[in-house]
């Protein structure tokens, strides 16, 4: 289980997350949505531990990994598999490498296994026979797709999605989808997944919550989402410019009208 | 709780001002001098402890090491006949003929030109590689990738190129040493008209092996000053390409700064302590 619990952090004399706290039961998926720079993504560098927050706790399986030792946020570490944005696969490996750099790392897995693994993770994102190239000679969604293998191949218990299906075409996104909840299903694995796809959202979620202002501003199930009237949850959903969440666009109009 | 909040923010203005200021200079200088002592702390206890990866640290010194053997050659040879050049058509004006090419020569490539210019070459050729690889990795979010794969980026990517410099730019200095005054004979002997013979003698007979550890000594220094300068600025690039491209820049200045500042000081030290 993890638990965020009053987290704040801030960058200079921005305030990103404005004391956060949530829950993610053993087994859901949760899906984090919200506008772009709102703060999904630093939330989830917090819960691996790649950024600290500046007050509050975040505990995994009871870990407080805010303040433990290196061993421990190691030990920790390896539960959880982080798909990241913009992929960050390693420049200088190629592909299999790439997959099987977790594996080397986090497993005691034998060379055969791991590539045994490695084919097992590439085919499971709909990709074969591409170990030998390097990350460079891919196309964007692809690259995405290796990073999920990547992220999956040491069967961590915890999985965390940083916008999964952003750039990719909607069959190759409906794959992803699938994966998720195959995932879930078959394997048990807990996701917390950003997102701005609200088609994916729907459909791999069991929770949803949007993040505002530094703050969870809204928490319930799609059904809820739905019907909610919230008008934060409302605009962001309808994808509406007009509304309560202020972006660039509308301060600009804003700015014209005066 | 409101004006405790306002007070952070104005505080952090004020402490925003005063980083543009001269005094911010020097604290965001220490701080980095902080962080870059921490990398090179826990690099060197990953040395100690034997945390070494065999593959990546023979795959740095190949880059370092023998991909910079040709420019090392080229530029040593050059500077050796440049040297020789300038010592005989300088003599020649005050004593009507080239004296001491061999021994100004030889002394000037063994204590100092060979060490100080192979420093400033692989500061060109592999320090800024070093930067601007692990800068790369870091504006694309590959370093945060290494710690979530079970991997620390001090450990993989700093360890092997520690090694790599350390071992590799003294060898390179030697070599530099030979091939620059290899030059200065070639040069003597055709513009000069000096035997090789000679120009050996001139060069050996007042030069002891402590006249050569000189250079080398410092040279392992120097090797250090390249790779701690150049992981430090790589790990701790910010913005995208741009800042990549500025790490790079401010990685060889700085490199290149230390390497004259730190030459004579320990030209100072080696000379106490009769190390000439």
């Amino acid at each position: 289980m993890i638990k965020v619990d009053n987290i704040y952090k801030r960058f200079g004399v921005k305030t990103v997350l404005n004391g956060v706290s949530l829950d993610v039961r053993s087994g859901e998926t949760l899906v984090i949505i919200g506008s772009s720079g709102v703060g999904k993504s630093i939330l989830l560098k917090n819960i691996i531990g790649l950024v600290k927050p500046d007050s509050g706790f975040i505990e995994v399986d009871g870990v407080n990994i805010t303040n433990c030792s290196l061993e421990e946020l190691h030990e920790t570490r390896k539960k959880i598999g982080y798909v990241f944005q913009e992929s960050a696969l390693f420049d200088s490996l190629n592909i299999f490498e790439n997959v099987a750099f977790g594996l080397k790392n986090l497993t005691s897995l034998s060379k055969n296994e791991i590539k045994q693994r490695t084919k097992q993770c590439l085919s499971m994102v709909g990709l074969e026979n591409i170990e030998h190239l390097n990350p460079s000679g891919l196309s964007g969604g692809m690259k995405k797709r290796v990073g999920l293998a990547r992220a999956i191949a040491y069967q961590p218990e915890y999985i965390l999605y940083d916008e999964p299906t952003t750039g990719l075409d909607p069959i190759m996104s409906d794959v992803i989808n699938d994966l998720i909840i195959n995932l879930k299903k078959y394997l048990h694995v807990t996701s917390i997944v950003v997102t701005h796809d609200m088609n994916s959202a729907y459909k791999i979620a069991d929770r949803i919550m949007m993040l505002y202002g530094g703050n969870i501003i809204f928490n319930g199930t799609p059904d809820e989402v739905r019907s909610t009237k919230n008008k934060y949850v409302k605009q962001f959903v309808e994808g509406s410019s007009q509304g309560p969440i202020h972006t660039d666009r509308t301060f600009e109009m804003e700015r014209k009208k005066i | 709780m409101k004006i405790g909040v306002r007070k952070i923010l104005k505080f952090e203005r004020l402490a925003e001002k005063i980083s543009y200021t001269s005094f911010g200079v020097v604290f965001l200088s220490l701080e980095g001098l902080g962080k870059a002592f921490e990398m090179t702390k826990e690099a060197i206890g990953n040395i100690f402890k034997g945390v070494i990866s065999a593959k990546d640290t023979v795959t740095q010194m190949v880059e370092v090491g023998w991909s910079s053997l040709p420019i090392i050659l080229l530029t040593s040879f050059f500077m050796g006949m440049v040297l020789a050049l300038q010592v005989g058509s300088a003599t020649s004006n005050m004593f009507n003929e080239p004296v001491y090419v061999g021994t100004i020569t030889g002394f000037a490539m063994a204590i100092e030109l060979g060490p100080v210019l192979t420093a400033i070459v692989v500061t060109g050729r592999v320090g800024s590689a070093i930067t601007a690889e692990i800068g790369t990795m870091k504006v694309t979010e590959q370093l945060d990738a290494l710690y979530t794969l079970g991997t620390d980026p001090v450990k993989y990517l700093a360890v092997p190129r520690f090694l790599a410099c350390f071992f590799m730019l003294p060898i390179l200095t030697i070599i530099s040493n030979i091939v620059g005054i290899y030059g200065g004979m070639i040069l003597s002997t055709n513009t000069w008209v000096l035997s090789s013979n000679a120009f050996w003698a001139e060069a050996l007979d007042f030069m002891t092996i402590r006249t050569f550890l000189h250079g080398f000594i410092k040279s392992f220094f120097f090797a250090l000053i390249i790779v701690i300068v150049a992981c430090h600025k790589g790990f701790n690039t910010k913005g995208g390409a741009e800042g990549v491209g500025k790490a790079t820049t401010s990685s060889v200045m700085t490199s290149m700064v230390f390497i004259l500042i730190a030459d004579y000081f320990l030209t100072a030290l080696l000379v106490t302590l009769r190390i000439k």
